[in-house]
């Protein structure tokens, strides 16, 4: 049957790393019955072979659901594609070949003879029993109450949708209130122990979270398709499942139906109804499978979390929005782990550029920091006639436009303006500097601002010293030294931070900026640093749903999803995304030598207008703490922007 | 007939006024217009649409609002970064609308929202300068970092 080979194509889509943000963009875009479309267009040809064996029984029935919802017209370019890989596969080994041959077809009307054979045939490893629910099981159960049917629609743009159509069993309260290894029963195959693990992870009970969930959502699953409302769903998931407690399956989550479905309702007991469950469900179910393979990977049991991260890929294809990015991000991430396939430090400047100049064009993080930043600036350079400003995070020298054209206003005239750029090296790195700073020469131009420029190159900040800066006495030239999303890379390598802030405190600077990730990810434990990002990553994607480019959106989320993979895949040097929380910065920068500058009200004020800007500007919220600024996206704060000062010290150093 | 030609005659004799006579009352009354008439006041004549080219026009619509007059500072930089035609349509409008105001309104512009436009402006012409080079991957004309004001709002 073809839909067997569109579950490959499903899960190379979602293994392979190169494709699934494109492919989420033409998902977006692509009329509703193309759901699927976009899965066979990226991933035909690709064979990926470790994934190919538990897909398909796991696949085939959501996709025999969709299927029948899906315009049959797509069905036809679809199954084209599926012919390619049916050849790739054929070919590709021993693993393979017999699933290519041994296939029966089946009438796919009969959905469910079909069913049956497809999961006998397949002998479906454990991990799906659980989503799918085991055959034996079927004629205990009694049959569910009706609910209203959902609207077709809610099928056909899966993207953006927040209800999802996966196949359940009727009344999976029972089924949870089973002993956890009845649904076992069915899983001859060993190769997996997945009894061994906890119930919670893979059965994802219906916990009182996700009847809450539910039953905000409830207006939203039936008529509101948007989604900023699978995207709430994705941190609010998120937020609640690592609180509450797996507790007796919550009274009433009534799965809701598809009276569409050709075979569901008229069938006798002894069938398998096909059902529509909410898509809460498997979205608590995925956060309970991503944060079980963590612990399998950090505790080494790589047999585990290799069934659970193909469990994940298949449960996040289920959600809509931006806790399907997100879980995707994350499983791609623990997948590289399992597997140490490393992701590779991107070589080309040029493409990181662009992703960052995506994502400073779609969300306001970077404007914010830039914003804030250059006001403390403003500040500490009033009444200097010499400014020289070092640049920790050069990039393409977006800050400064904006700090330039305050100073040319300023009351009084512009200062001379130094600006030195570090940078990492790049193939032509050189160049882009120096492209940088003629374009910030020709803005000084044009506003009048004398300017002077000095690009460095350096693999790592501890590289640098200060008398390489050129620095002219303080009376002469007021110095400010900023870094926005840099230090915290230092971490990786012992001793560098104290490096580099010895060498700021050489420097002399009047201020300096610092603008950091407001989460903890460089905690010790590989399970606390996974747990922290998937919450802090959620929220990012979740102020992401709300942008009015889609392409814009895409590139932001490649961006972010970098900084997920190093963060998760990657370990010691390797791992440079070592975000730390301001107050482990304070103390960092307290013991080094530096006292806190009060960003100001003008900051303040900058910074919520700014957002107030943004289209989802009422996501966003400007926090002050302690004197620093924090960009929050409702109620969790995401970025700190922090300004510092030479502590006062009783000897003056010369 | 020599009633009517009286007529007439009075007629001619009583100069006929035409506002394109007189380019300063045009322009006072072009200055008191928001941005939407101002750019349907552009279309009426080639005249009309060459005193509306003016950017001092724009300038008192940019600032018309503001509290206190900006410093005589602004002029130069603002016209060196596009002129104040470009930094109303880029800029000017769009915050006033999604702050909340309207051009219809009388409403007293904050020093730091003018400042928040003009650095956004300032940030527009550097992103115009980028795209020659084709670096920045937006080639259009508009800068990308300013689209998040030119799309509609996403509700």
């Amino acid at each position: 049957m073809k839909r067997e080979h569109h579950n490959h194509l499903l899960y190379h889509h979602h293994h392979q790393n190169l494709n699934p943000p494109l492919s989420d963009t033409s998902m977006g875009t692509s009329p509703s019955g193309g759901g699927y479309d976009y899965t066979t267009g990226v991933a035909a040809g690709k064979a990926c072979k470790m994934w190919e064996e538990e897909q398909d029984g796991g696949m085939d029935e959501l996709l025999a659901v969709l299927g029948y919802k899906v315009k049959s017209s797509d069905m036809v370019e679809v199954a084209q594609k599926l012919e390619q890989l049916e050849e790739v596969m054929g070919s590709s080994g021993d693993g393979l070949s017999h699933l290519a041959n041994e296939t029966v077809h089946y009438n796919p009307s009969d959905l469910s003879t079909w069913l049956e054979s497809m999961l006998t045939e397949l002998n479906p490893p454990p991990n799906f029993d659980s989503v799918m629910a085991v055959p034996p099981l079927q004629p205990q159960l009694q049959p569910p109450p009706p609910q209203p049917p959902l609207d077709d629609s809610s099928f056909l743009a899966p993207a953006e949708s927040s209800t999802i159509t996966s196949i359940d069993f009727p009344d999976r309260n029972q089924r949870n209130q089973s002993s956890s290894t009845c649904v076992f029963e069915d899983a001859s195959s060993s190769d997996y122990d997945l009894k061994a693990i906890p119930g919670k992870a893979i059965y994802g009970q219906k916990t009182t979270t996700a009847t809450q969930l539910d039953s905000s959502s409830s207006s939203s699953r039936e008529t509101k398709r948007l989604k900023t409302s699978s995207g709430s769903t994705s941190s609010e998931l998120f937020a609640t499942t690592t609180s509450s407690s797996i507790a007796a399956p919550p009274p009433s989550l009534p799965p809701t139906y598809n009276n569409n479905s050709t075979t569901v309702n008229g069938d006798s007991p002894s069938t398998r109804p096909v059902v529509l469950v909410d898509s809460q469900e498997n979205g608590v179910r995925l956060v309970h499978a991503l944060m079980a393979c963590a612990e399998a990977v950090q505790q080494n049991n790589l047999n585990i979390a290799e069934a659970l991260v193909k469990q994940i890929g298949y449960l996040a294809m289920s959600q809509a929005g931006a806790m399907r990015k997100v879980a995707m991000y994350f499983a791609e991430a623990l997948a590289r782990r399992i597997y140490r396939i490393y992701p590779e430090n991107p070589l080309d400047h040029s493409f990181s550029d662009i992703l960052q100049m995506h994502f400073y064009e779609t969300c306001p993080y970077l404007k914010f920091a830039h914003f804030t930043a250059n006001q403390a600036i403003l500040e500490a350079f009033q009444g200097k006639s010499r400014v020289h400003v070092i640049d920790f995070s050069m990039n393409q020298g977006m800050q400064w436009p904006a700090l330039m054209q305050a100073l040319a206003l300023r009351p009084g005239g512009p200062p001379a303006f130094r600006l030195t750029g570090i940078g990492p090296p790049a193939p032509d790195n050189s160049d882009h500097l120096q492209e940088v700073g003629w374009k910030l020469a020709q803005l000084a131009e044009s506003i009048h601002v004398a300017f002077e420029y000095r690009g460095f190159v350096a693999n790592s900040l501890a590289d640098l010293d200060a008398s390489m800066l050129e620095l002219r006495p303080s009376e002469v030239e007021s110095v400010a030294v900023n870094s926005v999303f840099e230090l915290h890379k230092l971490l990786a390598r012992p001793g560098a931070i104290e490096k580099v802030l010895s060498v700021v405190r050489q420097i002399k600077p009047e201020i300096v900026t610092m603008v950091e990730q407001e989460a903890n990810h460089n905690g010790p434990v590989f399970l606390d640093r996974f747990n922290e990002s998937l919450h802090y990553y959620s929220s990012l994607f979740d102020s992401l749903e709300g942008s009015v480019s889609n392409q814009d959106k895409v590139m932001s989320e490649v961006y972010l999803g970098k900084q997920i993979l190093n963060i998760v895949a990657c370990e010691g040097l390797e791992r440079v995304e070592r975000h730390e929380k301001l107050n482990q910065w304070r103390n960092r920068l307290g013991s080094a030598g530096f006292s806190s500058v009060s960003l100001g009200s003008n900051a303040y004020k900058q910074a919520s207008m700014l957002l107030a800007l943004f289209a989802s500007g009422d996501g966003y919220r400007v926090e002050e703490n302690n004197g620093c600024l924090m960009l929050s996206w409702h109620t969790r704060p995401l970025i700190a922007t922090s300004a510092w000062q030479l502590a006062a010290k009783p000897v003056t150093t010369h | 007939m020599p009633q009517q030609n009286r007529a007439e005659d009075q007629k001619e004799k009583r100069p006929r006024f035409c506002i394109n006579d007189h380019i300063d009352i045009l322009i006072e009354i072009l200055k008191r217009l928001d941005g939407p008439s101002l750019g349907a006041a552009a279309c009426v004549c080639r005249l009309w649409c060459a005193i509306t080219r003016n950017d001092s026009l724009w300038e008192h619509l940019c600032f018309r609002h503001v509290s206190s007059p900006p410093p005589s500072s602004v002029r130069p930089v603002v016209v060196a970064l596009g002129g104040y035609k470009r930094l109303y349509m880029v800029c000017v409008r769009q915050v006033l609308s999604r702050l909340g105001h309207s051009d219809l309104v009388r409403r007293v512009w904050t020093g730091d929202e003018v400042q928040l436009s003009l650095s956004l402006f300032c940030v527009d012409y550097y992103e115009r300068l980028g795209s020659g080079s084709g670096r920045l991957g937006g080639g259009d004309a508009s800068a990308s970092s300013l689209m998040f004001l030119c799309k509609p709002v996403n509700v």
